[in-house]
């Protein structure tokens, strides 16, 4: 099973020529979880989407295995999933076919998934739902959808925004399992959220963001 | 890794036939105005009739690609794309032939109307027919070039071919000027080749440069 | 000179301060001499008789909107792969030089055609390739403006420039072939090796002046720039306190 570290080392953000977050620094590893917490605008969103790499550091690295983000042997991008706060979905296509098609990105199995996909779409509950158009369900729905992703992938890292909102009680609760047996196995999460869920985990990481006082 | 993206980007154009007429009605609406602005002069439109076609071909992929990238990003496509470890200038590439193939080829296919509308002759057609077959998918691929640049900007709808008309221009030169030969009853090898060597340098290309563009514009 | 010294905003713009002044003075009586040299001492045109000195305007104007194209492509490019702000703010400046020189050539030329064709306009290849140009570069000014994040827009804006770098020569021989096809040679041929040493002296003379211009002038925008992008920084507010 392979190690994975995580080291980001002071990192600093800037968008609009404001100051979103400074001297940011945590480290995590196999089987552990970090909450990311914080007022509105502290800048959770912007720092996830630079651990994923789609938006620049003004100061700082993101460190894999010792390997910058950055470097093309870190390859990173084989070993994470990404779940922003707006779905990644079609909105043309139906839920079934989202996830047959999310399925090619997810290193996951293509026969697991076809075989057990009626099992994983009840998951969630969605599976009387598994012909419908993305665009006609409910933003609950739509984020059920999205992180079924999570049901399917072997990938080690999962980096979630905000992955309990619009959620029901119910599917609260199975996302929760979820990423307990993703801990148990070995898989590394960080996680932004408004609601405090680390009672559920052993060992939790806290990020308290502040934000910038202007 | 075919199958379903391949499916993906037809479903796209087959769930909603719009996707394939509107640029179709468009195209000849607009066609159908210049006889009533130039007049009933038939000699005269008889003449400029390629150029109106080639400037309503160019008007109509402007609108058809402006806001190609729109949904994706609004949708968090843009971000799942560059957060995966699979390539995504093939999808890109794909993305830019099926556009082209659902929206710009229809047009293409009902030019012989436009000849009997307008009495064109059968050679001459036959040169405006090439020289749209050749370079409509390369003002599809410069348009979503366009689209690309302009996805972080909102109301961009006269941005985007303000940026995008002027790398049209050397595509429409060669165009008008293959067809005026074929009127002139000279050869027009020369720009037809260049026409193929233009898309053959502008296709392969363009995922890589999209690919660039996105990662920038969704890095806001 | 350090590379990362010029780079550095705040070392920049603090020495620059005096040089602007000295620059201008210096462009200013150069461009008179220049003027007085074109419209006086310079022999008359055997074709054209007086009219043709516009071009002591005209050309400069035109090899330099292609000219401040390049540079601002080639900054554009350095500020993309390798980061620097200042090459950001030096090229977005440099479209707005490169557009008004652009501007300059469409006009004087326009004040050529006149008495020389008897046209303002003809679709030519020189004109039609400086209108095309004008374009661009109005592309490239209109898609920074448009963009709230400043860094952003520098980076696209810069993307544009370069690939319409490659697009430029394209375009100048698509119309050239398409116009040679038409009318035969252009009619504004530069005609550098058949113009004697003394029509070409203050042409070149020019040429240099306008160049001096273009530092000048960037020099003072880039200072203007980086005053817009670092106004609420501490250091822009302790050196201006001084």
């Amino acid at each position: 099973m392979k190690n994975i570290d995580i080291l980001v080392d002071n990192v600093s953000c800037v968008r609009s020529n404001n100051l979103i977050f400074d001297n940011i620094s945590f480290n995590l590893s196999n089987g552990e979880i970090l909450f990311i917490m914080g007022p509105n605008g502290c800048g959770k969103t912007t720092l996830i989407r630079t651990l994923c790499g789609i938006q620049n550091l003004e100061d700082g690295t993101i460190k894999i295995n010792n390997l910058n983000i950055d470097n093309p042997e870190c390859n990173f991008l084989e070993n994470l999933l990404y779940i922003g706060h707006n779905n990644g979905l079609f909105e043309n296509l139906t839920i079934y076919e989202n996830l047959e098609y999310l399925n090619k990105f997810d290193l996951s199995n293509k026969d697991e998934f076809i075989n057990n996909s009626s099992q994983f779409l009840k998951f969630f509950k969605i599976n009387k739902y598994k012909n419908y158009l993305v665009s006609e369900l409910s933003q609950g729905n739509k984020k059920k959808v999205a992180l079924s992703r999570l049901l399917f992938t072997n990938k080690k890292i999962w980096i979630l925004d905000e992955p309990l909102s619009f959620l029901d009680e119910d599917s609260k609760n199975n996302l929760i399992k979820l990423f307990l047996d993703h801990i148990n196995t070995g898989g590394l999460i960080i996680t932004s959220t408004h609601v405090d869920f680390s009672n559920y985990f052993e060992k939790s990481k806290y990020l308290m963001m502040q934000g910038i006082d202007t | 890794m075919n199958s379903i993206i391949f499916k993906k980007e037809i479903y796209t154009y087959f769930r909603s036939m719009n996707y394939i007429f509107l640029p179709l009605i468009f195209f000849f609406l607009v066609i159908s105005i210049f006889p009533l602005v130039i007049g009933p002069n038939k000699s005269l439109i008889t003449k400029i009739i390629p150029g109106i076609i080639w400037i309503t071909m160019i008007f109509t992929t402007l609108i058809n690609s402006v806001n190609f990238f729109k949904d994706d990003y609004n949708n968090g496509v843009i971000e799942m794309y560059l957060t995966s470890e699979k390539s995504i200038e093939y999808i890109l590439f794909l993305k830019i032939i099926i556009c082209w193939f659902f929206t710009i080829f229809p047009i293409i296919i009902f030019i012989p109307i436009v000849s009997i509308m307008f009495n064109i002759s059968l050679h001459i057609l036959t040169a405006i027919f090439l020289t749209l077959l050749l370079g409509s998918p390369i003002l599809v691929a410069i348009g979503i070039f366009g689209s690309a640049l302009t996805i972080g900007i909102s109301r961009n709808n006269i941005l985007g071919p303000i940026i995008t008309v002027p790398f049209y221009i050397p595509v429409l030169i060669f165009s008008a000027s293959a067809i005026e030969s074929v009127s002139n009853g000279l050869p027009n090898d020369l720009q037809i080749y260049v026409l193929l060597s233009i898309l053959l340098l502008v296709l392969p290309t363009m995922p890589y440069l999209l690919k660039y563009t996105l990662r920038i514009s969704i890095n806001n | 000179m350090n590379i990362s010294k010029i780079a550095n905003l705040k070392y920049f713009y603090k020495h620059t301060e005096n040089v602007t002044k000295t620059l201008s003075f210096i462009t200013f009586f150069l461009f008179i001499a220049g003027i007085f040299w074109g419209l006086y001492i310079a022999p008359k045109d055997y074709l054209q008789g007086d009219s043709y000195r516009i071009i002591y305007l005209h050309v400069p104007a035109a090899w330099m909107s292609l000219q401040v194209y390049i540079v601002m492509a080639v900054t554009g490019f350095i500020a993309l792969v390798w980061k620097i702000k200042i090459m950001e703010i030096i090229s977005i400046q440099s479209a707005s030089i490169g557009a008004y020189f652009t501007l300059i050539a469409l006009v004087t030329g326009m004040i050529w055609g006149k008495p020389t064709w008897g046209t303002y306009w003809v679709w030519d290849a020189r004109l039609t390739s400086e209108l095309i140009l004008l374009f661009l570069y109005i592309g490239v000014i209109v898609i920074y403006s448009s963009f709230s994040d400043k860094r952003q827009g520098a980076k696209i804006s810069a993307l544009l420039a370069i690939v319409g770098l490659i697009n430029i020569p394209i375009i100048h021989y698509s119309v050239e072939w398409w116009n040679t096809l038409h009318q035969g040679p252009t009619v504004t041929k530069f005609e550098k090796p058949s113009a004697h040493i003394t029509m070409l002296a203050p042409l070149l003379y020019m040429l240099l002046v306008f160049n001096l211009y273009f530092v000048t002038v960037l020099i003072k925008r880039v200072r203007l720039g980086i005053f817009q992008r670092e106004k609420n920084t501490k250091w822009m507010e302790n050196y201006l306190n001084d």
